[in-house]
Order: structure tokens, then C-alpha cells, then sequence
């Protein structure tokens, strides 16, 4: 759990003044890779790759609610579904499918929902527990899912199959390596995006609420409200990764809305180390090739693999592999570490 | 009239199994402060066990009665291993139990295969009433999980081992230090409520027929019952149980039922949100 030499490096930072930044170091290689891939990988490769880069996006929108606020969003899913769903209607019914128009669409899609769940499990006169909002998030996920199943004019079990493909200008975007470029450019502009919001003041004050929401409510802040703000605004972030997923695979079904897909993105981001962003990005990465690769020869057991190394995760490493080469001291920044918290100390989960 | 009473005792049955699916659940929570997130598993692992015995030839009743036992046990040792470890915070354990969750239902999945496991009523037929006729095994059923509650209640609330229970639930340190081994009541109370599920799985698997994923759905179910009954007593999680049950058995009558099972929880999420204590407050018994 907690390393020795993570602690040494948290009481030496102050004084040695300037340490070597591993974190940039990595988002310029992830980065450089990630530019390079389509030139070296086959056809059929870089269509998963283009895959596994929207599910980076919707990775990130997990991570900035649970990773840096605090969170526990168990139904991410519900925003990254919806949205799916949201533009798969606008092409199927109404012949929309120009970027300019689906992609604000799907934004849009998320960022109400997320609003409108959001305010009402934060908002209000008494604050809600940590475990109420993840069960709210968990319920507002499995209603989805089983709304979207029981309801012809979703398709039901099915979906809505062989969407068209999405226009930019006069040019259809279909799978292959533009749409891959398309995904990176619209990933990093998030990223930075996202970036620049957590290492703000604002970020400042979502990561103070991680480590100790009462003290930070002390100094003034509206904790609640500024909940309300990054859960709507990662809501917008899966609503996009959520629609340009319906546009790259050319179909939505219900288990984009549902529990298992909320689930996932969890695993992605644990595994991967909360709370930094390149973190999120890595352990979806990881999680999908080693699943892509496994699932071949292994399908059956591979679940069980998969549930075992979260397990070893919470266990061993709750900061991800991530901590393996990022000093604590660099992932949370130096404003101390965390007071351990006690077994007996909680009350029941109304924390 | 007649109609009336069969949709009654529809309703009262199906109120039963949400109770005693739920009883396990909530007395984990709210004695030990954790959500068990595989308490769904625990119920389909109850569910196979009786399978099991049914297909090695054993009579069904014995499978029954093996279940909770076995699932108890399982309890016990997954609590001594992996469970303890996540009792530093709700949502680490949240997670932690999630993915026990996922890695029993997965085993399973692997041993059955997308099939639905089903075992015949150990005491078949119908017990006529007049001109209606109300299954016999529903009636156990009625009467079990009455029996258990009782089992439960008294269980907490007059034996020592129930008062330990108790001044661990109201203050940790204190009985601690009153020699009360608070490890070792909660790896009990976490294979009492395993146990539970255990029973209900093998009590219900005649009713349902189950499958791998189903664990997901009593796992929500009773998440929110045990929230709208209020968490830290044992009458809590009994009367959101009742409440749940008799609603997502009752609306399927008036509406559609896809409708009803989602309403039924969107109902139960707005009322924790006006009142988060729930139904009963207040800790203890």
C-alpha cells in the first residue's frame, strides 16, 4: 500500500527543491507512440487502436470525477450510452450526420444528463454520502440498461445497427487510419484540456476535496456545487467518446449504457493509476491488448483474470501501475499525504 | 375477489424472497459499515450448490440445506483473507468486493455455461383454498423466511454473541477494550450474511431459474432496500425489504414490467435522497 520510498520522496521534495518531472516525460512518449502506431500497425490493428483511443476519452471522464474528485461515478456508462444512442437516432431518423452537428450533439447528450443526475444525487439541502451517490450512479446505470433493452424503438437487445458514417465537410469518416488521427487530435485537445483544468486553481480545489472534502468545505468552498460542476463536465467528455464510438463502430447496443461498460472504466482507471491523467490513458491501453490478445485463446477465463488483477490492485497497488515509476509526492502534488484513515473511525458509510 | 388474494399472495411470496435475499446484505451493512458488493454472487453460489447436489443424485432438500452452510464457509474464509483488509474505507471495500464478486460470478459462468440452472420443488403441488390454489413451495418459502427473520432477531438481539455484535457496531474501540475480539465478530457476522444469500439462492432456485448475471440484479435490489429502510438496525433492511418487494411485485400487475422495475428503483433513489436515515433511523436493534 504505502511504499517507503514514495514517503522518502514526499519529505525530501520540499528540500531538494527541483526533482526530475517523470510525468511529462511519459505523456511525451505515450504521445510520440501513439502518433507513430498506424504507420507500423496493419489495417485490421489500427481500427482497434482507433478503439481503444475513444475509450481512453472515456476514461479520462471517470478519472477526472473518481480520480480527482472523489467521486465514486459507478454508471459513467449511463453518459457515454446515452450520447451513443442520442447520435445513433440523429443518423438513423433524421439523416444528420455532419461532425459539426453529431459531435456538440453527443457533447450535449452527456453534459445534460450528467447535469441533470449529477445535481439531483449532489445538490441539496443535505449532503449526499459517498455511497449513496455510487449507488445512485450504479441504479441510474442498470435503469438505463434495462430501459434501452425493453424498448423497440431502441432496437432493444439489438441496438441500432450499420449507422452511416460521420461527415466532415463532403468526406465520409470511415474506420482507418484518418479516423485514428481524428481521435488522437480530439483526445489530446481534451487531455490538454483537461491538463490545464486540474492543475488550475480549480484543480487545486477538486484534489483538496479528494484528500479532505470537510476542510476544504471550511475554507469556503461550495463542495458541493463544484461536484456538480466536473461530474456535468466529464459527462461531456464520455458523451463525446460515446458518440464518436457509435460513429466508429457503426452500431450502438445496450451494453454501452450499462453496468458492464461502468464497470470497465473503473478497472481502466484503478489499474492504471487514479488521479493523474496519462494514468487513465495507460490502463485503458493496457487493459484493452491484453484483452484483445487474450480474449482469442483464453475467452473464458479471461474475466476471472481480469477480476483477480483488480483485486491485486486494490490490495497492492490502490495508486496503479502508475505509482510503479511516479513518485507520491509527484502524482498528488506536494500538499502532504492523506492521514491514513482509521478501521473503526467511519460512521456507516455516510461519510 | 379470488383474483385479489392470488395477486396477494403473489405479492407476499415475492416480498419474502426480496427479504431474505436482502436480510444478508443488510445485516453486513449495517453492522460492519460495508456494502458487500458480491452478496449477489453469494446468492447465485447458494443456487448452484443446490444444483449440484441435485445433479449428483442427492435429494433436493439435502442441496438446501448444504447451501448456506457451504456459502457460509466461503464467507468466513474470503472475510479471514481478502474481505478485512477493505474495512479502511466504504469504497475500497465497494471495489474489493465488486471484483470478489466478479471473479465467483465468472467461475461459475464457467461451470455452467450460459445456462439457466433450475432444481425441482422438494415439496411440489399446490395447497387448495377453496376454489384458489396457492403453490406449496411459495408457502415454504412464506414460512422460512419468517422463521429466519425470527432466527435472526433473536439471534442479535438476546444471545451474547448478539451483544457483541451490537457494542461492535456501537463502538468499536470500547469493546475492544472490554475484551470483545472485534475481528472475530465481524469475520462472523460477514459468514452470517453470506450464509443468508446462500440460503435464499438455494430456496429460490425452484422459483427463478437462475443464471450467471443474476447476481447483479439482487445486488441493486437490495442495495436499495436496505437504503430505504435506513441502515444500522436490523428492522431497517427488513421493512425497505418488505417495501421493495411488495412494490416490484405489485406494479408489474398495472404496468408494463420493464417500466416497473425501473420505476421502482427511481422511486426509491428520490425517496433516500429526502430522507437519507430511511425508513427506520437510529441504530441497534
Amino acid at each position: 500500500m504505502t511504499d517507503t520510498s514514495s514517503t522518502a520522496a514526499q519529505f525530501t521534495a520540499p528540500r531538494t527543491g527541483r526533482r526530475l518531472k517523470v510525468l511529462p516525460i511519459i505523456e511525451v512518449v505515450v504521445l510520440a507512440i501513439g502518433l507513430l502506431l498506424p504507420l507500423v500497425l496493419q489495417d485490421y490493428l489500427t481500427v482497434f487502436g482507433t478503439r481503444v483511443l475513444i475509450l481512453c476519452l472515456f476514461a479520462l471522464s471517470f478519472d477526472l470525477v473518481w480520480g480527482y474528485s472523489g467521486i465514486m461515478s459507478f454508471g459513467q456508462a449511463v453518459f457515454f450510452g446515452s450520447a451513443g444512442y442520442g447520435v445513433a437516432l440523429l443518423a438513423r431518423d433524421l439523416n444528420v450526420t455532419s461532425m459539426l452537428l453529431v459531435l456538440p450533439a453527443g457533447v450535449l447528450i452527456g453534459f445534460s444528463i450528467a447535469l441533470l443526475i449529477g445535481g439531483f444525487l449532489l445538490l441539496g439541502r443535505n449532503p449526499s454520502s459517498v455511497i449513496f451517490v455510487s449507488l445512485g450512479t450504479l441504479t441510474g446505470s442498470y435503469a438505463f440498461d434495462r430501459l434501452a433493452r425493453g424498448w423497440y424503438y431502441l432496437g432493444g437487445q439489438n441496438g441500432i445497427p450499420s449507422i452511416p458514417p460521420m461527415q466532415i465537410g463532403g468526406y465520409d469518416l470511415t474506420e482507418g487510419p484518418v479516423f485514428y488521427y481524428f481521435v488522437l487530435a480530439i483526445l489530446l485537445l481534451v487531455y490538454l484540456g483537461c491538463r490545464f483544468l486540474t492543475k488550475s486553481q480549480f484543480g487545486l480545489a477538486l484534489a483538496g476535496l479528494r484528500e479532505n472534502e470537510q476542510r476544504i468545505a471550511f475554507f469556503g468552498y461550495q463542495v458541493q456545487h463544484i461536484k456538480a460542476i466536473i461530474f456535468s463536465l466529464a459527462g461531456a467528455i464520455a458523451g463525446l467518446a460515446g458518440s464518436l464510438y457509435a460513429f466508429h463502430e457503426g452500431f450502438v447496443w445496450p451494453n454501452m449504457l450499462g453496468v458492464v461498460m461502468s464497470t470497465q472504466v473503473v478497472l481502466y482507471v484503478l489499474f492504471g493509476g487514479s488521479g493523474t491523467l496519462i494514468g487513465a490513458v495507460i490502463g485503458t491501453v493496457v487493459i484493452e491488448i491484453v484483452s484483445f490478445w487474450l480474449s482469442n485463446s483464453y475467452q473464458d477465463i479471461w474475466p476471472i483474470i481480469l477480476g483477480c488483477l483488480m483485486l491485486l490492485v486494490i490490495l497492492f497497488r490502490p495508486a496503479g501501475l502508475i505509482s510503479l515509476i511516479v513518485s507520491h509526492s509527484e502524482r498528488i502534488g506536494n500538499f502532504g499525504r492523506p492521514p491514513k484513515p482509521h478501521r473503526k473511525e467511519r460512521d456507516h458509510g455516510s461519510a | 375477489m379470488e383474483n385479489l388474494l392470488v395477486a396477494l399472495f403473489e405479492i407476499l411470496s415475492f416480498g419474502a424472497i426480496v427479504v431474505l435475499v436482502v436480510l444478508g446484505l443488510g445485516i453486513i451493512a449495517s453492522m460492519m459499515g460495508i456494502f458487500n458488493f458480491a452478496q449477489g454472487e453469494f446468492v447465485l453460489l447458494g443456487a448452484y450448490v443446490t444444483y449440484l447436489a441435485y445433479t449428483a443424485g442427492l435429494p433436493v432438500w439435502l442441496g438446501m440445506v448444504a447451501a448456506p452452510f457451504v456459502v457460509g464457509a466461503l464467507g468466513f474464509v474470503l472475510e479471514r483473507l481478502i474481505v478485512r483488509r477493505f474495512y479502511a474505507a466504504p469504497i475500497v471495500a465497494m471495489l474489493g468486493t465488486y471484483a470478489l464478486g466478479l471473479i465467483i460470478r465468472e467461475i461459475v459462468r464457467g461451470l455452467i455455461g450460459g445456462l439457466y440452472i433450475s432444481v425441482p420443488e422438494p415439496v411440489g403441488g399446490s395447497v387448495a383454498l377453496g376454489a384458489m390454489h396457492f403453490s406449496t413451495w411459495r408457502l415454504v418459502i412464506i414460512v422460512i423466511t419468517a422463521l429466519v427473520m425470527v432466527a435472526s432477531y433473536l439471534l442479535l438481539s438476546r444471545t451474547s454473541f448478539g451483544l457483541r455484535v451490537r457494542a461492535s457496531l456501537e463502538n468499536p474501540a470500547l469493546a475492544r477494550a472490554s475484551g470483545i475480539s472485534t475481528n472475530a465478530i465481524y469475520g462472523a457476522t460477514f459468514a452470517f450474511g453470506a450464509a443468508l444469500a446462500g440460503l435464499a439462492g438455494a430456496l429460490i432456485v425452484p422459483v427463478f431459474s437462475l443464471f450467471a448475471d443474476l447476481g447483479l440484479r439482487f445486488l441493486i435490489q437490495g442495495f436499495v432496500a436496505v437504503m430505504v429502510g435506513g441502515i444500522g438496525s436490523f428492522a431497517g433492511p427488513v421493512a425497505g425489504a418488505a417495501v421493495i418487494g411488495t412494490l416490484s411485485a405489485a406494479l408489474p400487475w398495472v404496468i408494463q414490467p420493464v417500466v416497473a422495475d425501473v420505476l421502482v428503483f427511481v422511486l426509491a433513489i428520490i425517496f433516500i435522497k429526502f430522507r437519507p436515515q430511511g425508513l427506520v433511523s437510529g441504530k441497534g436493534i
